[in-house]
């Protein structure tokens, strides 16, 4: 008996030792979460091509296609007689220097599509301005000058707040006039109750409309550190000042309207 | 959003005296994510298993009561026997995963209890059911045996397959969802928005869900294989061991029989990954995850063999199967070439160096076998083989009396010959056409072979009516070493399980919630395959261990099956049990 179990035991540690090992001898590649960049304006350009370098083999998966030839066109070697990228892109739209083409075809992906593809599948917004310039960088840096600077990653951060990150800012301005999205839009249901749902941080948008006037409800989107209402005295100045700013007149007034309406 | 809401729920417990909340807890030695990862897929392996037995059981039952064959009766009984007394262990190690969710990952377990809170009521309600349907079904075997009384015990089953199966259904969507939300999820969502049926129904979840019903009955099938071919080395009786015999010879057809159908849900669930977003779909099929799947077709390549290799040795105990023994060195080196060229690869990343060492962006030899053509007609080669084998073990003892036998075996050995003419030439022709043109020729090819198993299987069952026999099958005298080919199948499958659960988890990447929640805790990388292979192997051994030690504990309570008193002689030589493509 003790030698048929034996013998069962040595089955089955050989079988799950031998697929280990067949596991561990392949090519071990992680996939790693893609490096918050943080850049001064000097950066110099082998540090952001470094960077790009780093995310176009890991967290972007860009190698995954790139690399290859087959499904997109490859980056790192020639493609069809005209050279690495960085060779290429200068000459790919007629107008648009290297850094440009690159920089649009990364944050929208149909713009340039080259003969014989598909569209690329890269989602601009899951990487932040400083990872997109890096990865123009690095491509840039393929047989051609690196021409990004810290500027550049300066201008598209003012211009557009790294996606993904928590920011305890407004976001962005938006044209609708619906009061319940922007409510939505502008982060208010992650603190407020509405319709029974969201977490009660903030005083509830639920019967708001018998408990405040109009007035104070504008007041308290507005300046919301002003005063707390009662019960609320410890999230006092978590509420975003920005509002005022970042909502157009009418776009307050019709967010108003609706939470003085809710009795 | 969560992140927002877990800050500001912070800031104010502090000031409030509340309790706080955090994103992660800790775990002593390997840490979190494997303490979660080793919780999860040992829970799954049970859950696969309690979920996959009823399913045969009940069909099993079935046979005895319609087919009028008692011993059928007796295997179901020892299937739901072995389903017993893993119950408890799939409970515990449900309980496991959960507090473990909890303590150590509490920012996105709040984030899917607030999304999910009604279906986890109804998930414990319907364990509930399942629970004490099982106890009934079980305990109640002898006292509901006869008559309409059967019946009602037979719909026990069914019911307990249905309460089983929802519950399954309902945790597939939470899992489904942190991988694909619907699309007007975002981070800035709070969840307490989320509308609860495109949260539950969302873009994998059907996928997911018919996918692991067929897996379940071939993990099934493969532990119960398992069970018997110890129960066979150990049996101190002939009677026991042909029992134990039979009884693996079932388990092994019930795994591989559903085991050719599971590629076909696979590409329904690949191809469903890919259209909700196709960065996910690359990233699990070229981009890191790329080598996963030459290690999972070596893996199904010792399936295929191993699977095999039992049949053909099982014909040794078949009178009249000598007439088909020396075709088995053929389909040997079939099934040979078809797992090298399965396992060859083509899409890997590489880097500058690799690039110009192959000398271009292909490598001269795997550039030709290592796509899809070359795969896909190997599989669907493979497959046809192993249906043959099947045919062949299936006719072994048997010889045709009808008039139209001769024609009959010619129309089958033609559908066959058109079969593999179909996949080799589109496999041939993928070479010279576009890649969208090619992916569409794998649906001619699996409709060729599928054809064939249908087609065939019927042409079979009206051939053999009435067929003369060429003696009885010899039950238990089968050679010890066929009985190790079902530990390696049990192993394997419980291996390809951990391997497949990994690469549907870790497509997610860095993120809890793909694109709504990140994964902000060191652990957030998703590792390489040897670590995942190294994890994956402990999880297999737990479960192994575990299974072997309540398979032992339940054998200590419960008389043998063979010493009933309503115990029938040994079971004759056709074995009904087999899945559609395998048997009759």
């Amino acid at each position: 008996m003790w030698q048929t179990n034996l013998k069962i035991l040595l089955t089955v540690l050989g079988t799950l030792g031998l697929f280990t090992l067949v596991a561990n001898s392949i090519p071990q590649i992680a996939s790693e979460v893609p490096e918050e960049l943080s850049f001064s304006g000097n950066v110099s350009p082998e540090q952001l091509a470094a960077a790009g370098e780093q995310l176009f083999n890991g967290a972007g998966s860009c190698a995954a296609c790139h690399s290859l030839g087959t499904r997109a066109p490859s980056l790192l070697t020639d493609h069809a007689g005209e050279g690495t990228i960085g060779q290429r892109c200068g000459t790919r739209v007629s107008g648009e220097d290297c850094k440009a083409y690159l920089h649009q075809s990364l944050v929208e992906p149909t713009a340039y599509v080259v003969p014989g593809f598909d569209p690329m599948v890269f989602q601009a917004r899951t990487f932040s301005a400083a990872q997109i310039w890096s990865l123009v960088a690095f491509l840039e840096s393929q047989g051609g000058e690196v021409t990004v600077t810290g500027n550049d990653i300066g201008a598209s951060a003012d211009a557009a707040p790294a996606a993904g990150g928590v920011a305890m800012t407004a976001a962005p301005a938006s044209q609708t006039m619906d009061p319940k999205q922007l409510l939505q839009d502008n982060l208010c249901l992650g603190c407020h109750v509405l319709d029974g749902a969201g977490p009660p941080l903030g005083p509830s948008f639920d019967g708001i409309g018998s408990q405040r006037t109009a007035d104070q409800i504008r007041s308290g989107i507005v300046d919301p550190n002003a005063t707390a209402p009662p019960g609320y005295e410890a999230v006092k100045g978590v509420m975003p000042t920005t509002f005022g700013q970042s909502l157009t007149a009418a776009q307050l007034e019709a967010v108003v309207s609706y939470l003085a309406a809710r009795k | 959003m969560s992140v927002i809401a877990a800050v500001l729920q912070q800031a104010a417990a502090g000031a409030e005296g509340m309790v706080s909340v955090r994103m992660y807890g800790g775990f002593p030695g390997p840490g979190p994510r494997v303490a979660i990862w080793i919780a999860a897929q040992v829970h799954l392996l049970f859950a696969a298993f309690v979920l996959g037995v009823p399913m045969f059981a009940v069909v099993a039952e079935a046979i005895g009561i319609f087919g009028k064959e008692e011993k059928y009766d007796k295997l179901a009984k020892e299937f739901t026997r072995l389903l017993l007394v893993s119950y408890s262990a799939t409970a515990i190690w449900g309980a496991v995963l959960a507090f473990g969710l909890i303590t150590l990952y509490p920012g996105v377990w709040n984030y899917l209890a607030e999304v999910f809170a009604p279906s986890m009521w109804a998930y414990v309600s319907l364990f509930f059911f399942e629970s004490f349907t099982l106890y009934l079904y079980y305990y109640g075997w002898e006292r509901w045996h006869d008559g309409r009384a059967k019946i009602v015990h037979w719909t026990l089953g069914i019911l307990l397959n249905v309460f089983g199966t929802t519950v399954m259904f309902i945790a597939n969507s939470w899992l489904t969802f942190m991988m694909s939300p619907p699309a007007e999820v975002t981070p800035d969502t709070s969840p307490g928005m989320v509308k609860f049926w495109s949260a539950f129904a969302n873009a994998t979840w059907m996928p997911i869900n018919i996918h692991r019903v067929i897996a379940n009955v071939v993990f099934g099938g493969a532990i119960v294989g398992a069970y018997a071919a110890y129960r066979f080395l150990t049996a101190r009786t002939d009677e026991e061991r042909a029992h134990y015999d039979w009884m693996g010879y079932v388990g092994n057809t019930i795994a591989i029989g559903a085991l050719i159908v599971l590629p076909f849900a696979g590409y329904y669930l690949g191809r469903e990954i890919y259209e909700f977003n196709q960065q996910m779909g690359i990233t699990m099929m070229g981009g890191f995850m790329s080598w996963l799947w030459i290690i999972q077709a070596f893996l199904i390549g010792v399936l295929f063999l191993a699977g095999n290799y039992y049949l053909w040795v099982g014909m040794g105990r078949i009178p009249g199967a000598e007439r088909f023994q020396s075709y088995t060195k053929y389909m040997l080196v079939i099934l040979v070439i078809g797992v090298i060229v399965w396992a060859t690869p083509h899409t890997m990343i590489a880097n500058r160096e690799e690039l110009s060492a192959m000398g271009g962006a292909h490598h001269p030899f795997l550039g030709v076998l290592g796509v899809m053509s070359a795969k896909n007609t190997a599989v669907n080669i493979m497959i046809l083989t192993t249906f043959l084998s099947f045919l062949l073990y299936r006719r072994a003892n048997k010889r045709a009396v009808v008039s139209w036998a001769r024609t009959g075996t010619m129309i089958q050995g033609a559908i066959f010959a058109l079969a593999a003419v179909v996949v080799l030439f589109y496999g041939v022709y993928g070479y010279f056409v576009t890649a969208i043109v090619r992916i569409g020729f794998s649906v001619y090819q699996v409709l060729a072979v599928l054809f064939t198993i249908v087609a065939v299987t019927a042409i079979d069952i009206r051939m053999m009516k009435g067929a003369e026999s060429y003696g009885t099958i010899k039950w238990g005298q089968m050679p010890p070493r066929s009985q190790y080919a079902l530990f390696i199948l049990a192993v394997t499958f419980t291996w390809l399980m951990g391997l497949m659960g990994f690469a549907r988890s870790g497509i997610r990447q860095h993120w809890h919630i793909w694109e709504v929640m990140r994964d902000t805790s060191e652990y957030a990388a998703t590792p390489p395959l040897g670590y995942a292979a190294q994890i994956i192997s402990v999880c297999v051994l737990i479960f192994l261990t575990l299974v072997a030690f309540i398979f032992w504990v339940g054998g200590l309570a419960e008389k043998p099956i063979l010493t009933h008193p309503r115990q029938d002689p040994l079971p004759p030589a056709d074995p009904r049990l087999a899945p559609a493509p395998a048997g009759d």
